[in-house]
């Protein structure tokens, strides 16, 4: 099973922003979106999602997502957005079930608390959202998204989570929480598309790597063949230098090192 | 750990009995300023000896009898579908432009119907005969009534592009229409002559002093087949509380939800205003004050909101029609002198929490 993406392009006005992108993405397995500021990820996340208008078709599991109405596609994919602004004083505990309210879930009232544990927000769940760090807002609304496709298989067909830059605001700790998170969903049978800024994450997690470049996939495969020193240096800008560890040989890329 | 865990799964049920709790508070409220309403007036009718004379059997007075079922229970049916219909709409606005300081004002709803009452009482006189006489006491309800609804649908139709409606457009698009109409109102005023400038004026405060039994007939039950469409509204509210998209991907169809939304304010405040005029603060102040006490889950504030509302305007309409008997005040000064300082409060109390 895969999430497809077959010529993506979107036009904001009279700027393109992305041109003709193909997408692959398996079930089973965390595919990273990298790519400098303004290549595209989260534009191209957003068509994946249908909040913009795109050419090109988006297929879940097979089906086009154009012939699927919101309720249907909420059971198979959830997306964790960047940050969420909340409109009114909603306690934590609420937000989380917002989640059950779609008939995505199934009714299970102890789902949220164990979600809210897993972000390691165990006890929040009569705190209001607003009070709360950038951070733990984040761990919320990923919590919220964990609900709405709790089990990633379901009737063996795979759900999927897209996550727009989920560790952007969080520790070196709550990091690796999420990332390991990511990696349950997945090792579980579920897919999961993240979009990243932390290449060393990204290098660690990430089964398959699609590097964005102004507007295009500059470069597609396993973390070992699309992070090298020329690839990253040539969509980022600075000479990158690409290093392994000693012991497991799993790369690393430090800023000291750019020329 | 476990305990505070547990308390969690608590936390949100809480709330929510919390608000349940508070919405038979609200209930038996209702019926003590519904009772209230009908023992009080100008008129010396006593709700009570009235009562004890229809247990024992006796005919009541032809004068009191008129006074309790034709001039002080169908304004007490009206003061409660107003009410509830004027809080209800400003709590659905609220949630569908993530703002808690929208009201009905904002689409054009209420300017509309203004629009629509001033044409009728300035320019009523010079209709033909016939027309006139066929809308007869009616004709300024009618009118802002169609007036109310001809802004929505322009409105509407103006922010909706290729299917989907901006909210963004519909706020702004709204304060335009309202500049239009105020200005064709204040044309109309420059027409006016005295007697119609002074019905204008009465109008735009508001009052229920019109209020019939035909009128209730009439704006009843629009009020009530919207007050029953807007608990439908609720769990799509909540979501939107997060954004459009997010809603959005947990499967609420945002389009028909702002749709909806959209018709059951423009039902519930068309008819509200056209039997009783520009009543303010109504739609503001209670969907607030409710939050407050219980938190802003829709499921609940909807139905609480409705019964405050009731109760509130039929608390207003009891002080204007007592503070200078025989005389009446416009209830909606009474709702502004009210409503402002509670709503100032609010501000000030909560400045920390208010999200705009």
């Amino acid at each position: 099973m895969t999430f497809e993406g077959q010529g993506i392009s979107v036009t904001f006005g009279r700027r393109r922003i992305l041109f003709d992108v193909d997408f692959t993405a398996s079930a089973g397995a965390i595919t990273a979106i990298v790519g400098p500021n303004g290549s595209g990820k989260t534009t191209l996340l957003r068509a994946f999602c249908d909040e913009i208008p795109h050419d090109g078709t988006v297929r879940i599991n097979g089906r086009n997502i154009a012939t699927c109405d919101a309720a249907e596609l909420a059971t198979i994919r959830a997306v964790l957005p960047q940050s969420v602004m909340l409109a009114f004083p909603f306690t934590v505990s609420e937000v989380v079930h917002l989640a059950q309210a779609s008939r995505a879930a199934r009714p299970c009232a102890d789902l949220p608390r164990r979600a809210l544990a897993a972000v390691g927000l165990a006890g929040y769940g009569a705190r209001r959202y607003q009070d709360l760090s950038g951070g733990e807002q984040q761990r919320v609304q990923l919590a919220r998204v964990l609900v709405q496709v709790w089990e990633p298989v379901v009737y063996g067909v795979p759900r999927w989570l897209l996550l727009d830059e989920p560790v952007a605001s969080l520790d070196i700790g709550h990091q690796l929480m999420v990332m390991r998170l990511a990696q349950d969903f997945a090792a579980r049978g579920g897919g999961v598309i993240a979009v990243m800024h932390d290449l060393n994450l990204t290098a660690m997690f990430a089964d398959k790597v699609v590097l964005m470049r102004l507007g295009r996939v500059a470069a597609a495969g396993r973390v070992s063949d699309v992070f090298n020193d020329d690839t990253l240096s040539a969509a980022y800008g600075p000479a990158l230098r690409v290093n392994s560890t000693p012991t497991d040989g799993s790369l690393f890329i430090l800023p000291h090192s750019a020329a | 750990m476990t305990t505070v865990m547990a308390a969690d799964a608590d936390v949100i049920h809480d709330r929510r009995s919390r608000a349940r709790r508070l919405g038979l508070l609200l209930a038996m409220l209702l019926i003590c300023m519904a009772t209230a309403s009908l023992a009080m007036g100008a008129a010396g009718t006593s709700l009570w000896y009235a009562l004890i004379d229809l247990v024992q059997g006796r005919t009541l007075a032809p004068v009191d009898h008129a006074v309790l079922w034709q001039i002080r229970l169908p304004r007490t049916v009206m003061a409660i579908f107003v009410g509830a219909a004027l809080a209800v709409s400003g709590a659905v606005l609220q949630g569908l432009f993530r703002n808690p300081l929208a009201d009905p004002g904002l689409v054009g709803v209420s300017s509309g119907a203004g629009l629509g009452a001033i044409v009728a009482i300035v320019l009523g006189a010079s209709l033909p005969a016939g027309l006139a006489g066929l809308a007869g006491p009616h004709l300024v309800p009618l009118a802002a009534f169609s007036g109310s609804w001809i802004t929505i649908i322009v409105l509407y139709r103006i922010s909706t592009r290729g299917g989907q409606t901006s909210v963004a457009t519909m706020l702004l698009a709204g304060i335009a229409i309202g500049a239009i109409t105020a200005a064709g109102s204040g044309l109309l005023i420059y027409l006016a002559d005295d007697q119609q400038l002074r019905d204008l004026n009465f109008w735009q405060l508001g009052s229920l002093s019109g209020s019939t039994w035909q009128r209730v007939m009439v704006a009843a039950p629009i009020i009530l087949v919207a007050l029953m469409a807007s608990p439908f509204l609720a769990r799509g509210l909540n979501a939107l509380a997060l954004g459009e998209a997010p809603a959005a991907h947990l499967g609420i169809p945002v389009q028909r939800l702002k749709t909806m939304a959209v018709l059951v304010v423009a039902a519930a405040t068309g008819a509200a205003v056209a039997v009783s005029g520009g009543i303010g603060f109504v739609g503001i102040v209670v969907p607030h004050l409710l939050r407050l006490a219980s938190g802003p889950d829709h499921n609940t504030l909807l139905p609480n909101a409705a019964l405050l509302g009731a109760s509130l305007l039929l608390a207003a309409d009891i002080l204007a029609r007592i503070v200078i008997a025989p005389a009446e005040l416009p209830i909606g000064i009474v709702t502004a002198i009210l409503g402002a300082p509670v709503f100032l409060w609010i501000l000030l109390q909560r400045r920390k929490d208010l999200v705009l």
